[in-house]
C-alpha cells in the first residue's frame, strides 16, 4: 500500500490525518506542496482542487482529513 | 451503548474545559464532536491573547493541550462521528449516532460554531478551487499570487496578514468602511506593504472555469459594479451557530444561540450550554473556557440534586 499525504506547513487538518496515520502504524511519503510548486500542480491534478490535505492511498485520492474513507481504505 | 454521567456535545475550548473539570469530579464524563477535536481554535495560525501562553501559541498546540489534559484526567473523547439525532426530554438523555447511542443523566452543548458563507453565485462551486475558509490550510497555494480576504473582524485582518507570507497581493474587501477588528491587528494590517483595503465593498459573484479566475465587486457607496481579477479568495465573515439538532427541545433565540440563565442552564434542566453556541456578548476562547467550568461545575451540582 503507497500513501502520500499532500500537505501545507501550517494546516491542522494536516498535522491531525499525519498523526493519525502514524497512530495506524501506516507508513506514508509527506510531501510539503508549499516548497514544491511541481508536487502542488500534481497534487491540484489528482484532486481537481487546491484544498489540503489531500491522501493519495494507493491511487484513491481523498480530500481533506475524512477519516472514515481512509479507514475505509486501509483496511482493504 | 455508552452510559455516562455527563454527556458533552462538541470537543472545542469549552467542551473540553468541561470535560477536564467533570472528570476530576469523577463524573464519568464523555465528548462527542463531528470532526476533530479543537473546534475553530485548531485552524487558527497562532492565538495571542491567551493568558498564559506568552502571547504565542499555535492555535493547534493549545487545543491537543486542552485534550490531552481532559483524557488524562479520565475523560473519553468519540471524535469523527456522525450524529443522527438527540433527544433530551426524558431524565436519560439520548444521542444517536451512525455507530451507537449515549445515555446520559445530564448534557452540556457545546458545539460551537461554523463559518458563515457569502452565499453569493460561484461560491460553492468554486469551494476548493479558489474559494477557501481556512487560509492556514490552504494559502500556500498562492504564493506569488493576488488573493481576496472577505471580512472586517479579527479573523479577516489577521487572516489577511498570514496571507502576505504567500501571496503578491491581498485585497481585503469589507462592506463597511471601517474594520471591527482589534486595534492592535488592524494596525499589522495597514502597515503591511502587501495589502491593499477596499471599504465599502461587497463580494456580487465569484467568477472561473475551473478554477475560479476573478470575482464581481459592488461599492456601495458609490454604487458601482466592476470586475477583478484574482487567483483565490479567503472568506471570512463571521460564524453561524451549530444548534439545529436542539430545535424545538431547548429555547433558542432567533439567531439560533441557545439561551441560557446565569449558570447557563438551558430551558430543560439537566441540560446546559457552554462556548460560542450560546446567546452571550462576547465569544472569545477565554469566555468559552470560562463557560465550560461553569458548566460543569453546575452539572455537577444538578446530578448531585444540590441547588444549580
Amino acid at each position: 500500500m503507497k500513501v502520500t499525504v499532500y500537505s501545507t506547513p501550517t494546516c491542522p487538518y494536516c498535522v491531525m490525518a499525519k498523526n493519525y496515520l502514524k497512530e495506524k502504524n501506516i507508513p506514508y511519503e509527506d510531501i510539503d506542496v508549499s516548497a514544491n510548486p511541481a508536487k502542488a500542480r500534481e497534487m491540484i491534478q489528482k484532486s481537481g482542487q487546491r484544498g489540503v490535505p489531500v491522501i493519495d492511498i494507493d491511487g484513491n485520492i481523498i480530500i481533506g482529513f475524512d477519516r472514515n474513507r481512509i479507514d475505509q481504505l486501509i483496511s482493504q | 451503548m455508552t452510559e455516562c454521567d455527563l454527556l458533552i456535545l462538541g470537543a472545542g475550548p469549552a467542551g473540553l474545559t468541561s470535560a477536564i473539570y467533570a472528570a476530576r469530579s469523577r463524573l464519568r464524563t464523555v465528548v462527542v464532536d463531528t470532526g476533530v477535536a479543537g473546534g475553530q481554535v485548531a485552524s487558527t495560525y497562532q492565538v495571542a491573547n491567551y493568558p498564559g501562553t506568552d502571547g504565542v501559541i499555535k492555535g493547534i498546540d493549545l487545543v491537543n493541550n486542552m485534550k490531552k489534559q481532559a483524557l488524562d484526567f479520565g475523560a473519553q473523547i468519540d471524535d469523527m462521528q456522525e450524529i443522527r439525532q438527540i433527544d433530551l426530554s426524558a431524565e436519560i438523555k439520548k444521542l444517536q449516532t451512525a455507530k451507537t447511542e449515549y445515555y446520559a443523566r445530564s448534557v452540556i452543548i457545546a458545539t460551537g460554531s461554523v463559518p458563515r458563507k457569502l452565499n453569493v453565485e460561484g461560491e460553492e462551486k468554486f469551494t476548493g478551487k479558489g474559494v477557501h475558509y481556512c487560509a492556514t490550510c490552504d494559502g500556500a497555494f498562492y504564493a506569488d499570487a493576488d488573493v481576496i480576504v472577505v471580512g472586517g473582524g479579527d479573523a479577516a485582518v489577521e487572516e489577511a496578514v498570514f496571507l502576505t507570507r504567500y501571496a503578491k497581493k491581498v485585497f481585503v474587501v469589507h462592506r463597511r468602511d471601517h474594520f471591527t477588528a482589534t486595534k492592535s491587528a488592524q494596525e499589522e494590517l495597514f502597515n503591511n506593504r502587501s495589502v491593499e483595503v477596499l471599504f465599502n465593498t461587497e463580494v456580487k459573484a465569484i467568477n472561473g472555469t475551473d478554477f475560479v479566475t476573478g470575482v464581481t465587486l459592488l461599492n456601495n457607496k458609490e454604487k458601482e459594479t466592476y470586475e477583478m481579477d484574482i487567483d483565490g479568495i479567503f472568506i471570512y465573515v463571521g460564524t453561524q451557530p451549530q444548534s439545529s439538532l436542539f430545535r424545538g427541545q431547548v429555547e433558542i433565540d432567533d439567531y439560533g444561540y441557545i439561551i441560557t440563565d446565569e449558570n447557563l442552564q438551558t430551558s430543560v434542566k439537566g441540560v446546559f450550554a457552554a462556548g460560542d453556541v450560546r446567546k452571550k456578548e462576547i465569544r472569545q476562547i477565554t469566555t468559552a473556557v470560562g463557560d465550560g467550568t461553569v458548566a460543569a461545575i453546575m452539572a455537577g451540582r444538578f446530578l448531585a440534586g444540590l441547588k444549580a
